[in-house]
């Protein structure tokens, strides 16, 4: 990123390769919605051109991307904060569904589901703090550098967040058992 | 430690995030604790179900998308730069700096600087300054013409011929002030206050009765200094009436042997 930031624009190109499927699986995760994380991933990286002097150099670049990530995701989410929540469960969905599975297959997916049901129904803080160590597999130091915050909030923020996600869950869960 | 709290690092080590001795402590509480256990197995089923959600992937055209963005972006970039080159160029070319600019920049100001002196002058009432400041000035000459007169008569030498001085600096003398000049010159016990009032006298000439005060004044001349002062100053104004009084003078016996021969040479250019 120095190197972009001293005018190689062409480097770029090398970091989109390298992280730009991690940066999609987070705002994916995020939002539930394909498309519009693609569109955002295009706007961090657009971001980190027009900002590019202000990576400092200092810290990972991974944790600047992220913070221009965040930025993006909290402008989409101001932009579509009627809409935003209904087409995300649908997309999810969407991506489970599909096929005629066995069983034992069927099962799981049904389980999967009623997860990222529970995930969607999560507040944003929850949400992100698992995306970021689950899917992202950052280590708490980091995340606590991307958020700002000390990495002892971090790990409780993970852990009220697991807390919360099996509550929903198990009790969905029970739900479409006793029916 | 207590049960609590390993709940608590429950998660980081699902997590894998637990460190060394931590990790080891953990691990010893959950074989000890069924409740722990308990907790552990529901925590790891939505774990490890969070890790079974596919990962998405980013459909082909993203890629294109990007590399249209830089293309674009490195564009705008290289035409910024491109257009600051020009402009800096044109600097090191002088363009700004030609004679021509030079010139017009200079007259622009001055026109700029006339404009603003017009605006300025334009915008005080002048009439009503001009008539304070001649009541000023009036004033001045009003006190200088005091000031004149009181230093005259001053028992100091140096003091009156400060006061003769002050003719020079008041700009029309008043009939006072040339009355009482006059006396000096008659009646001034010091030759040099008397020397000086005549030249001061001299220059008042225009006077019709400041001529005549130095007319009358001849006879009363005793100081040969004076008389041929006297006599230069009656050659340079042209004076017809000053022979009478100088044919006086000549009457003396006493008279100055010099000065008795610059009288008869004055005589002669009078007429």
């Amino acid at each position: 990123m120095l190197k972009v930031k001293a005018g190689d624009l062409d480097r770029m190109g090398l970091l989109y390769e390298r992280h730009h499927r991690a940066l999609y699986g987070f705002l994916f995760y995020m939002t539930g919605q394909r498309e519009s994380s693609e569109d955002m991933v295009q706007n961090v990286f657009y971001r980190m051109l027009k900002y590019r002097h202000t990576f400092s150099g200092e810290g990972e670049f991974r944790t600047w991307m992220y913070h221009l990530a965040r930025n993006v995701l909290k402008d989409q989410v101001k932009k579509t904060k009627k809409t935003g929540h209904q087409v995300e469960i649908s997309e999810w969905e969407e991506r489970i569904g599909g096929g005629t599975p066995a069983d034992k297959e069927f099962h799981r997916r049904q389980e999967m589901k009623a997860l990222q049901h529970a995930m969607s129904q999560l507040n944003a803080e929850s949400r992100e703090v698992l995306v970021l160590s689950r899917y992202q597999e950052l280590k708490y130091g980091e995340i606590a550098r991307i958020l700002d915050i000390s990495e002892g909030a971090v790990k409780l923020r993970v852990h009220r967040a697991i807390g919360q996600l099996k509550s929903i869950y198990f009790k969905h869960e029970n739900q479409e058992a006793s029916r | 430690m207590k049960c609590e709290n390993y709940k608590e690092q429950l998660t980081h080590w699902l997590n894998n995030q637990l460190t060394g001795i931590d990790r080891v402590a953990f691990e010893t509480h959950l074989s000890q604790c069924p409740e722990c256990r308990q907790e552990l197995s529901g925590s790891r089923e939505v774990w490890e179900l969070m890790g079974k959600i596919p990962a998405p992937e980013p459909s082909d055209k993203m890629r294109v998308r990007f590399d249209a963005m830089l293309d674009t972006y490195k564009a705008a970039v290289e035409e910024k730069e491109g257009l600051l080159k020009n402009v800096t160029g044109g600097l090191r070319q002088g363009w700004f700096f030609r004679p021509v600019f030079q010139w017009t920049y200079t007259v622009v100001l001055v026109l700029i600087g006339l404009g603003f002196g017009y605006l300025f002058t334009k915008g005080r009432p002048s009439s009503g300054d001009t008539k304070e400041i001649a009541a000023l000035s009036q004033q001045v000459q009003e006190m200088k013409q005091m000031m004149l007169l009181s230093l005259l008569e001053n028992p100091s030498a140096a003091e009156r011929i400060r006061a003769v001085g002050y003719t020079s600096e008041i700009r029309t003398v008043s009939k006072q002030v040339a009355e009482a000049l006059l006396t000096t010159l008659n009646n001034d016990p010091n030759v040099n206050v008397r020397l000086l009032t005549l030249e001061a006298l001299a220059n008042l000439a225009r006077d019709p009765h400041v001529r005549e005060g130095l007319v009358q004044s001849i006879t009363r001349q005793e100081s040969p200094l004076v008389q041929s002062a006297m006599a230069d100053v009656m050659v340079k104004l042209q004076e017809k009436r000053s022979i009478a009084p100088f044919r006086e003078l000549l009457q003396q016996k006493d008279l100055n042997d010099l000065i008795r021969s610059k009288i008869e040479q004055s005589i002669t250019q009078i007429i």
